[in-house]
């Protein structure tokens, strides 16, 4: 193993990358650690300077590509995202936190962060960051690329990577859920009156969930142009099975539903939708 | 005054922080800080569909995702008053199984052994002991594999739901998981043989409380209970779990603290060995009656001992549940019975028990709370923090040499940040 080696390093000029985390459940961070064939590999590609949940002796300075999971969550959040902003040439959001603001972002629409605190610990004083409404990284720096789903797929972010330490820029699937499911001969779930994201959601997890009959719960965030007027219409046109002059979904259904893991984007994409359907 | 301060918990899930006061040559206060900003999980749920808050919580940690997938299925199926067939039963036993092989092979090898061998990472270990690196990233592959192969991805998969499974793994599939494991084995009793003749620091020494969920079969050793074993001799019904957790806030940290007869309590690995261990079988009972002494009720650094016995348990069990649920056929999923009720599902997640306790009405979520291992942990990784730095004080150690122990202390619990950071309970009005 030569080209681990620091001497082996220096002389290549490998690109210097930092892996970071915020307010997250570190799961696409572990989607690294999880390519067990291929770590020592991104070990030996470029050099890792800081990678917190797998090493102690990290280096902070001006980096190459800093890659960034979870959402600005507390103050000590947002000094940090601000900090490696500072610092790397390429920021990149990493999983559906980074990008939309994960699951808890959830409440966005409710717009009362500060009275959900209050329910949950009362009025106890804390001596630690003050906590603030989780947002995508975006909401405070310039996100050069967003690398989407929770977790990150494994395949996804090694083809990204390996772009990126190559000099190119990575190639995002934009389409929806849907195009992969069709390739994947599954029977549509709509078509069984369930309640599936796949026609708003992005592409890149080879439609996982409905691989198993289960409909897609909208992990990987909204896919750019979604027609979520169309999606509310569909879903909510469609009959109960037990009463047929009643609705299966509520439009607070699809809401309910889409605001999973849909986080700012599909609040902007609701309001939007509302607007179409006048 | 004087401060010692370890601002990022390095080769740890999630954003701690140590800090220790000290005045004159006494430790004064020890406080580990859980940095994580809250996000309010229980919140979240509230109002949603049970299928929905099954989506959710999982992502509290992506290290314990199938735990909480496992507990929160086990609460709500209380709720909605679901009895799960056998099949369904075992094959998200093998989840589990696959977590913890998943979790502790990554602890255990990756990210304990470069403290136990003196290196700062698994990567600089390879110098070395690269045949251990190696063989830890193989074996969390396999647990990985398992994990996906039930749940359809490795983190965060969808398959395992409310009443059963969107598919049934084909036959093929368990076997080819089942193949993998005679030569995994060896793997796991080599880490076993490496780290079993070491010698852990006698000053760290002190008795605690230990808790796990006692196994459904009361003569095996398992990761599923109802109820919950405490080293005292107790035991309580998980709907109890309240008596044995007592939470509490506190300024420094998102996540409440827990403390059993106002002491501090431990779960996880060395819980598990140290109240059910004598139900072990094969060649993880071996090593259990080979290692096993009385000072792993009083020290955290065995953890990573129970740990490394715990992934061979797992690989043994792992042929056992497959030869049984090749046999059986795919049930369909069970429709709910009701749609209101109370209920409180618990496993022991890899560091430890959690507890999802959840009231449902009108098929709707109106009361969420989980408690997870670490939580219940933080106080005694404190007590034994403190006792760390109070011996290293004591010997004139350098500051530099007092964070490293320190570290290795809090690192031996394996804690899960993340997990202990949502960590509330809701008070609805």
């Amino acid at each position: 193993m030569t080209h681990h080696t620091p001497e082996a390093k220096k002389a290549k000029k490998l690109p210097r990358v930092g892996i970071y985390g915020l307010t997250g459940c570190a799961g696409d961070q572990l989607t690294i650690v999880n390519c067990e064939d291929q770590i020592l590999d991104i070990f030996g590609c470029a050099e890792i300077r800081s990678f917190l949940m797998a090493m102690s002796n990290n280096v902070e300075e001006e980096m190459d590509v800093a890659l960034v999971e979870g959402s600005v969550s507390s103050k000590g959040d947002l000094e940090m995202l601000q900090d490696i902003r500072k610092r790397a040439k390429v920021l990149i959001a990493l999983g559906g936190c980074a990008c939309n603001g994960g699951p808890q972002s959830g409440r966005a629409l409710d717009n009362n962060w500060k009275e959900r605190v209050k329910q949950v610990y009362g009025d106890a004083k804390f001596s630690i960051p003050e906590s603030l409404e989780p947002k995508p990284l975006s909401a405070y720096v310039k996100v050069d690329l967003a690398v989407q789903g929770c977790p990150i797929d494994k395949w996804e972010f090694l083809r990204a990577l390996g772009r990126l330490v190559k000099g190119d820029g990575p190639i995002p699937a934009r389409y929806p859920v849907c195009v992969e499911c069709k390739h994947n001969e599954n029977e549509c779930l709509l078509f069984k009156d369930q309640l599936c994201l796949g026609p708003v959601t992005n592409a890149g997890c080879n439609s996982a969930c409905i691989n198993d009959n289960v409909p897609c719960v909208g992990c990987r965030g909204a896919v750019a142009e979604a027609n979520m007027a169309g999606e509310v219409e569909m879903l909510t046109k469609m009959k109960h099975p037990m009463y047929p002059d009643r609705a299966r979904f509520s439009y607070d259904d699809v809401v309910n539903k889409a605001m999973m893991f849909g986080g700012m984007p599909m609040v902007e994409l609701l309001e939007k939708s509302k607007g179409a359907k006048k | 005054m004087k401060e010692i301060k370890i601002e990022h918990l390095a080769r740890v899930e999630g954003h701690g922080a140590i800090t220790v006061e000290i005045e004159g040559k006494k430790v004064k206060d020890v406080r580990l800080e859980v940095l994580e900003g809250p996000r309010l999980f229980e919140t979240i749920t509230l109002g949603k569909l049970p299928s929905e808050n099954l989506s959710i919580v999982p992502r509290i940690c992506a290290i314990c995702t199938l735990s909480h997938k496992y507990a929160s299925l086990r609460g709500l199926e209380k709720c909605l008053d679901i009895k799960v067939p056998e099949k369904t039963r075992l094959l998200r036993s093998l989840m589990l199984h696959g977590e913890a092989v998943e979790s502790h092979a990554l602890h255990v090898c990756l990210l304990a052994l470069p403290d136990l061998l003196g290196y700062p990472n698994a990567v600089a270990m390879t110098d070395k002991y690269a045949e251990y690196v190696v063989r830890g990233l193989t074996m969390k592959k396999f647990g990985n594999q398992v994990m996906e192969t039930v749940s359809a991805r490795a983190t965060h998969g969808e398959n395992p739901i409310i009443g059963g499974f969107g598919r049934f793994p084909t036959n093929d599939e368990l076997y080819a998981l089942k193949d993998q494991v005679a030569a995994l084995i060896p793997m796991a009793c080599s880490v076993i043989d490496l780290v079993g003749p070491m010698k852990f620091p006698s000053w760290l020494d002190e008795e605690t409380q230990f808790a796990c969920l006692n196994p459904v079969n009361k003569k095996e050793y398992g990761l599923v209970g109802d109820s919950i074993l405490i080293s005292d001799g107790e035991e309580l019904d998980i709907e109890d779990y309240k008596k044995l957790t007592n939470e509490r806030v506190v300024p420094h940290s998102y996540a409440k603290r827990s403390r059993y007869k106002d002491k501090p309590y431990t779960v996880g690995s060395i819980a598990r060995i140290n109240l059910l261990g004598d139900r072990l079988k094969g060649k993880a009972k071996g090593y259990y009656d080979r290692y096993t002494s009385v000072r792993w009720k009083r020290n955290p650094l065995f953890n990573n001992m129970a740990q490394a016995i715990e992934l061979l348990y797992a690989l043994e069990k792992i042929p056992v549940l497959v030869d049984k649920l090749v046999d059986m056929k795919d049930p369909a999923v069970v429709k709910p019975g009701r749609d209101a009720g109370k209920g409180t599902g618990g496993v022991e997640a890899p560091r430890g028990t959690l507890f999802h306790s959840y009231e449902i009405k009108g098929g709707r979520m109106s009361k969420v709370d989980i408690i997870t291992p670490t939580a219940q942990n933080l106080e005694d990784i404190e007590r034994y923090i403190r006792i760390a730095a109070q011996y290293m004080l004591d010997k004139g150690e350098k500051d530099e040499a007092i964070k490293k122990q320190l570290e290795i202390v809090a690192r031996a619990y394996d804690p899960c940040v993340s997990c202990s950071a949502h960590l509330v309970s809701v008070v609805r009005k």
